[in-house]
């Protein structure tokens, strides 16, 4: 008898002891792999999830991100996807590559994940329809969901305060053009494009030329907006101009009745668009490179050399750090300017920036839950606050609404108002070669190789062409 | 035997079985070709045998891939869609009628033209300056060989900055005299300009060194004997320099040729193909890599690989018949 309690003592006490080994194992280590463009919003997620991040299942969850430069984002994603690698199972993407990559069948249709989480639906019934529909719906505008928004983005104006305020300069501006030179974000915030083409005009200083009372170190010009070659970096602009003249570009919601040929090459486009161009001649003479980018408008900003520039709010926070900003302390935020319409009120539709957060289809079940979870976090207000303190944005209503919001950051204030302007670009699967065609042909406009009719007839014949081809066009 | 064996079944299996299956029975035919060739040399080439795995690593690395793009050339294929179809020659036909790329060989056979002239001139008259004794040349050889060990995304991104208007040193030396900044890349000259700059800056100390090479192998005596003789320099150039330099010069422009032919990465760093100079290889990249028309692409590059194939044997012709002269 006595051996037996021994035994069964031993045996007990050898379980609670397995047991106590045992149950750390059942938190599992998992780690999700997530292709990110290299840039703040995206560092600030990273060290945001180091910090602070606990999966709610009680897993051991790792983020191992690879921060791609954004010039090669898309090719290294793509070859990543189509090697058939499998390397990620999350990634940020453009929202323009939805179609293609869905088509492909890498993103993973979330409406089942959607409806299953009533939490995570009330979250997304939460947030401003533009940026949810540009990065999310597949047929855009539809009903089906493939993205979550990590980083919602809009073109804003930065300004140089010390610049537009300066007492010599808002006299020699009255005295040139009988007006205020707009100096305060709210001043700002009334600019229209002509105003923003006087600035342009008055701001063209050479080395030596007077400039806040003294003689300017270097050339100093008074805007700029991207004119690039590369990727969609000049077509990002182009398309608010043509939104708010009028024009379009190919409407991918009216397939297959939309057609590409009298819309995109419109009258309205084309003067649109000559608008745009007339504004080159005022900005750096990089410009004429084609090069224009918007990284290059960012550098000659940072570097003094620009008075106003046109640019994503991605950017904003390396602007005022002063390790990275030699205008630091000098710069001001406001809406990006529009097109005065005949009644008084200014047009300033434009094209939206940002990514969402996609989910590959081949990502075991166990890690599309931890990879909800992490949206989730990522998505709920106390997070997305401390994003948009440290210099990122939400799409979630109650959070920018929420008062505290415009006081994070000096941009802040541009946010709700501006994406009230916002559509996007195409999401078709034929999206790069839409850009790539569209982008050499807006090249040879911007460098003055031909004019502005003549660059949007050769966009709208390619494009009716292709589109007919993918029988997106009938 | 194994290997008409191999060809056949592998030629049969791409018209009839599906990729996968194409794909292992090319695995095994190989496989098979080897085997039979391991055991009917064994013992009898032993050498021959010991070089085998460097064999099979090309054969591996660079064979069976350029076969299987070779395949691929007459099919439809799109990596982002994973279906396939066999079209033929369609591929090779679209190609060939498509103006942008016989727009995209010229811009590429003109930069080729330029790039290589422009680094043989500059190359050989580095050379000249380097078969003379002078103080410091040894520390000055090895800063004009650096930029041929840079990577080419570095001198890329040097020259960006180099004719940048507002920041670069060509502009700012400009202002100094004109007092306006200059932009070398407005304009499809000055862009061509500059691309040929930056291949040449990088790429004429590889002509030199060979030049070089063939420079010092000049016997001295040679030399002295024209000294005493009176023979002027430019009779002494063409009669005792150039013929040792002439064989070597014509492998710089053999490398050279081939190498700009697939003029890249300067170009995509510095213009992107704009200002009209885009080249073959770029587009090619564009159609592979954006635009994932592998099989399209894949045709591209043979027409790419035939015309450097032409081009080279083209050379080793000429050297050939004037070594024969010699």
């Amino acid at each position: 008898m006595k051996l037996i309690t021994r035994s069964l003592v031993t045996t007990a006490l050898a379980g609670c002891i397995g047991m106590s080994f045992t149950i750390p194992s059942w938190s599992e280590d998992i780690t999700l792999n997530m292709a990110v463009p290299d840039w703040p919003p995206t560092r600030i997620m990273k060290r945001l999830f180091d910090e602070k991040y606990k999966a709610p299942s009680g897993n051991n969850v790792t983020l191992e991100v690879d921060f791609i430069p954004w010039p090669d984002y898309y090719t290294r994603l793509n070859a990543s996807l189509t090697s058939g690698e499998q390397k990620y199972n999350m990634a940020v993407s453009d929202s323009q590559w939805l179609g293609a990559f869905i088509e492909g069948g890498y993103y993973r249709k979330l409406n089942d994940l959607i409806d299953a989480d009533p939490e995570l639906k009330a979250t997304l019934d939460d947030m401003h329809p533009a940026p949810l529909q540009a990065y999310a719906t597949y047929p855009y505008k539809s009903d089906n969901i493939y993205g979550f928004p990590q980083m919602p983005d809009i073109l804003i104006t930065y300004a140089r305060s010390d610049v537009l305020c300066h007492p010599d300069e808002q006299a020699g501006f009255q005295e040139k053009f009988g007006e205020k030179l707009p100096c305060t974000p709210e001043e700002l915030d009334g600019m229209d494009w002509d105003m923003f083409e006087k600035i342009g005009q008055f701001f063209q200083r050479k080395k030596g030329d007077m400039l806040m009372g003294e003689p300017a170190e270097d050339d100093f010009y008074g805007i700029s907006y991207q004119a690039g070659k590369g990727y969609d970096f000049s077509s990002m602009q182009i398309n608010g101009f043509l939104w708010q003249g009028g024009g379009s570009i190919w409407d991918e919601t009216k397939i297959p009745d939309g057609q590409a040929e009298g819309v995109v090459n419109s009258d309205a486009s084309v003067k649109a668009f000559e608008h745009y161009l007339r504004l080159l001649k005022y900005m750096p003479p990089v410009v004429k490179t084609g090069s224009m980018d918007i990284f290059k408008t960012d550098e000659l900003f940072r570097e003094g050399k620009t008075a106003l520039n046109v640019q994503w709010i991605g950017f904003a926070e390396s602007v005022i750090n002063p390790d990275t900003s030699k205008v630091a302390g000098d710069v001001v935020f406001a809406a990006m300017p529009g097109t005065k319409q005949a009644d008084g009120t200014i047009n300033r539709t434009s094209n939206i920036g940002g990514q969402p957060f996609v989910i590959m289809t081949w990502t075991e079940d166990d890690k599309i839950k931890e990879a909800v979870d992490f949206v989730k976090w990522w998505l709920s207000p106390e997070i997305q606050h401390e994003f948009a303190a440290a210099g990122g944005q939400s799409a979630i209503k109650s959070v920018y609404n929420d008062p505290k919001y415009v006081t994070y950051r000096p941009w802040n204030r541009t946010w709700a108002p501006g994406l009230e302007w916002q559509q996007d670009v195409w999401h078709v699967p034929q999206f790069f070669e839409l850009l790539v065609q569209q982008q050499e042909q807006y090249d040879l406009a911007i460098t003055g190789k031909q004019d502005a009719k003549t660059t949007l007839d050769a966009i709208a014949k390619f494009q009716q062409q292709l589109l007919e081809d993918a029988d997106l066009i009938q | 035997m194994a290997s008409i064996v191999g060809i056949v079944a592998v030629a049969i299996s791409a018209f009839v079985l599906p990729v996968i299956a194409t794909l292992w029975l090319t695995a095994a035919a190989c496989a098979l070709v080897a085997v039979t060739a391991v055991v009917n040399a064994w013992g009898r080439y032993t050498g021959g045998l010991l070089v085998a795995p460097a064999i099979a690593v090309l054969v591996v690395m660079n064979i069976f891939p350029l076969l299987w793009s070779l395949g691929l050339s007459f099919y439809n294929y799109r990596a982002d869609r994973q279906t396939l179809s066999f079209v033929g020659l369609r591929n090779y036909e679209r190609l060939i009628t498509d103006p942008v790329v016989w727009d995209r060989l010229t811009t590429t056979a003109l930069l080729v033209v330029l790039t290589v002239t422009v680094q043989m001139v500059v190359g050989f008259l580095l050379a000249l300056l380097f078969s003379k004794q002078f103080p410091l040349r040894r520390y000055l050889l090895i800063l004009v060989l650096t930029p041929m060990m840079l990577s080419y995304v570095a001198v890329g991104a040097f020259f960006r900055y180099y004719y940048d208007p507002t920041f670069g040193l060509v502009s700012q030396f400009a202002n100094l005299f004109t007092d306006e900044p200059y932009v070398l890349i407005s304009s499809t000259a000055g862009a061509v300009a500059a691309i040929v700059i930056a291949d040449a800056w990088m790429w004429a100390p590889f002509v030199m060194l060979l030049v070089l090479a063939g420079l010092v192998s000049v016997p001295k005596y040679l030399y002295e004997a024209a000294s005493v003789d009176r023979v002027p320099a430019w009779r002494r150039f063409q009669s005792i320099t150039f013929p040792y330099v002439k064989g070597l010069l014509l492998l710089a422009l053999l490398f050279r040729t081939i190498e700009a032919f697939k003029l890249f990465d300067v170009v995509f760093i510095l213009t992107d193909g704009g200002q009209s100079t885009e080249t073959i290889a770029l587009y090619v990249y564009r159609q592979a890599i954006q635009f994932n028309k592998t099989s399209y692409s894949a045709s591209l590059s043979y027409v790419l690989l035939f015309t450097v194939i032409v081009l080279t044997n083209l050379y080793l012709y000429l050297a050939n018949r004037r070594a024969k002269e010699g």
